[in-house]
């Protein structure tokens, strides 16, 4: 085994690497195109232009059944892991999202049943669309929902992943995945007042409505494994600044018997699966230790989250992830500051292994040159035996 | 009568969503003053609040109280004096230019609204001239920004220059919140308050009336 591969396996494992691994959390068009060299297709400057806007009004739909945009997609993934494996990570979180059908130049739908409007980031490229709420109102609605897509959506991924495996993976350790989680898809199709109806009134609806993406989400961990991919990324926020947004005797109710499936799914098929969630996850990380998770990423400093206490909540269960921080440190801080952030964050929770460095999310104005000082730093104080004294 | 507006406020505070329609019909048949109706349901999500504050409720629990009034105020409203809502001020809410993201600011659009601040909600996705325009249009006192998206926060700054612009910064204060939203942000944009829950708009509101 390549040693950035074994690397990334023994923290998963809650053993000592030879180093701390550092996972590659970045998304963004901009970035990515930047460090390979090579400029995206010019999809933002079509969708702004106000002529092609009017003939995407009105061949929308041939747009989607074109393929263009899921190609796009194919081609975007495996393009965001050649920039990790350009920046020396040692992991990296590939999403692979060909969700997206456009309904005219300005929105979208999802094959979930969420409406978005297009967006660009500020280089005028195409970013990942804003939600704007749900399309699935009742259990009529979501009875009536075309789910065609969903089930087309495994050997698709399955095939991009395939390409991706066979070109890097002996060179970085590959999470996979993808929108969205059980419970963002069972409360953002419904937007979020119905769904805090729908818990007070209608529990064996969300049910159904769980099951079925659980059965899915263990279509795409088999899709993952047979494409060869070593670890997937269960990615669904759960909590935001403060707090989960349910309670978690709630969470625990609808979601547990789901989770322990998908779990127990990824490891049978010889996969390690890490949690992603947004926010203040503290009431939850028992809980996703219990639900059988491998690791638990994001870790937000923003949402209050101190590494040192995750570390002694649940650092002999679960592999940390993430927590460097991407509102400041990794945006416009000095190298001194970056330097601290990466020294700090080691410190508390590297001791002993079971931590993966990185970021906890990516957004557009992230800092080229403040992802390689975060590197670097790693190479300074992530060898073990820590030096953590003299940090 | 009493035995009313304790039951109007259970209600809200237990989040009957189901049962909050027919209780106010119920009290207004039986001849309680609108007005006395409005303050049990205020009371009623003052609990709720505080639940919030000690962590038995969660955010789905607040949206469900705002679902809550809104049922009950369907059935009121028709019965209440235009003043008798919006009496302690009127405040200017919105998701800031390039975000979309509702749901804290709808949170705190019903709070303010259930005590008794008049809410001007212009929605997502606002760009400043807007806000500007419904400040002077309304003689409101307070704003009220949410933003979620880190790469949105410049947004912001925009509305704060905008407002001198239009030289009605010292006229009306600004809170800010959101989950990019920090003390140092506060501080770098130059507004006057950073709300961390939904549930603290009030006292800030207040506050920026009673200066």
């Amino acid at each position: 085994m390549d040693s950035k591969l074994k690397r990334v396996v023994d923290a998963l494992e809650l053993r000592v690497p030879d180093r701390v691994p550092v996972m590659d959390v970045m998304e963004e068009y901009s970035n990515i195109y930047a460090i390979l060299g090579k400029k995206p297709l010019p999809l933002g400057a079509l969708f702004s232009n106000p002529y092609a806007r009017k003939i995407i009004d009105r061949v929308a739909n041939l747009v989607n059944r074109s393929g263009l945009m899921n190609r796009e997609m194919d081609r975007f993934s495996y393009d965001r892991t050649a920039a990790s494996v350009k920046m020396g990570y040692d992991a990296t979180w590939v999403m692979h999202v060909p969700i997206w059908k456009f309904s005219d130049s300005r929105t979208a739908t999802d094959i979930y049943g969420r409406y978005y409007e297009v967006v660009f980031d500020k280089k005028g490229n195409l970013s990942t669309p804003m939600y704007k709420g749900g399309l699935i109102k009742s259990p009529d609605d979501w009875k009536a929902w075309d789910k065609s897509d969903l089930f087309k959506f495994p050997e698709r991924t399955n095939k991009a992943f395939k390409r991706i495996q066979k070109d890097f993976g002996d060179k970085i350790f590959v999470f996979a995945g993808f929108l969205f989680g059980l419970f963002e898809n069972s409360w953002q199709p419904l937007g979020f007042e119905r769904f805090a109806v729908a818990i007070r009134a209608e529990k064996q609806f969300l049910k159904r409505v769980i099951k079925f993406y659980e059965d899915h989400f263990c279509m795409m961990l088999e899709a993952w494994a047979d494409a060869d991919v070593p670890g997937a990324i269960y990615t669904d926020d759960q909590a935001f600044r403060s707090g989960t947004m349910i309670s978690p005797k709630i969470h625990k109710e609808l979601y547990t018997e789901s989770f322990q499936r998908i779990t127990e799914t990824a490891h049978k098929l010889g996969m390690k699966i890490v949690v992603h969630s947004c926010g203040n996850v503290y009431p939850l990380l028992e809980w996703f230790a219990e639900c059988g998770f491998d690791g638990v990423h994001a870790l937000e400093p923003t949402a209050g989250i101190e590494l040192g206490k995750v570390k002694e909540m649940v650092g002999d269960r679960l592999c940390i992830v993430g927590n460097i921080d991407i509102t400041h440190i990794l945006v416009d801080a000095s190298r001194d500051e970056v330097f601290e952030a990466v020294k700090q964050s080691i410190k508390a929770a590297g001791e002993g292994g079971g931590y993966i460095l990185a970021p906890t999310n990516s957004h557009e104005d992230m800092s080229i040159d403040r992802l390689r000082w975060m590197l670097e730093a790693v190479e300074e104080y992530g060898y073990y035996p820590l030096k953590i004294q003299s940090l | 009568m009493g035995d009313y507006t304790e039951k109007i406020e259970k209600a809200v505070s237990d989040l009957e969503l189901e049962s909050i329609s027919g209780l106010i019909g119920e009290a207004l048949e039986g001849g309680v003053d609108p007005l006395e109706i409005l303050r049990g349901m205020s009371a009623g999500m003052t609990k709720v609040g505080e639940l919030f504050e000690r962590g038995e409720y969660f955010l789905a629990d607040l949206v469900l109280a705002g679902e809550v009034m809104k049922e009950g105020v369907k059935v009121l409203e028709p019965h209440l004096k235009p003043e008798s809502m919006g009496a302690k001020g009127t405040v200017v809410i919105c998701t800031v230019k390039g975000d979309i993201h509702d749901i804290g600011k709808n949170l705190v659009g019903t709070m303010l609204s259930s005590a008794g601040f008049k809410v001007i909600d212009l929605g997502v996705d606002v760009h400043e001239d807007r806000i500007v325009d419904a400040v002077r249009e309304h003689d409101a006192r307070g704003i009220g920004l949410s933003a979620l998206l880190t790469s949105m926060v410049d947004s912001i700054g925009d509305v704060v220059k905008a407002l001198e612009r239009a030289e009605l910064r010292d006229k009306v204060k600004i809170a800010i919140g959101g989950a990019c939203t920090t003390e140092e942000l506060a501080r770098r944009m130059r507004v006057d308050a950073l709300g961390r829950e939904a549930v603290e708009a009030v006292k800030i509101f207040e506050s920026f009336m009673a200066s």
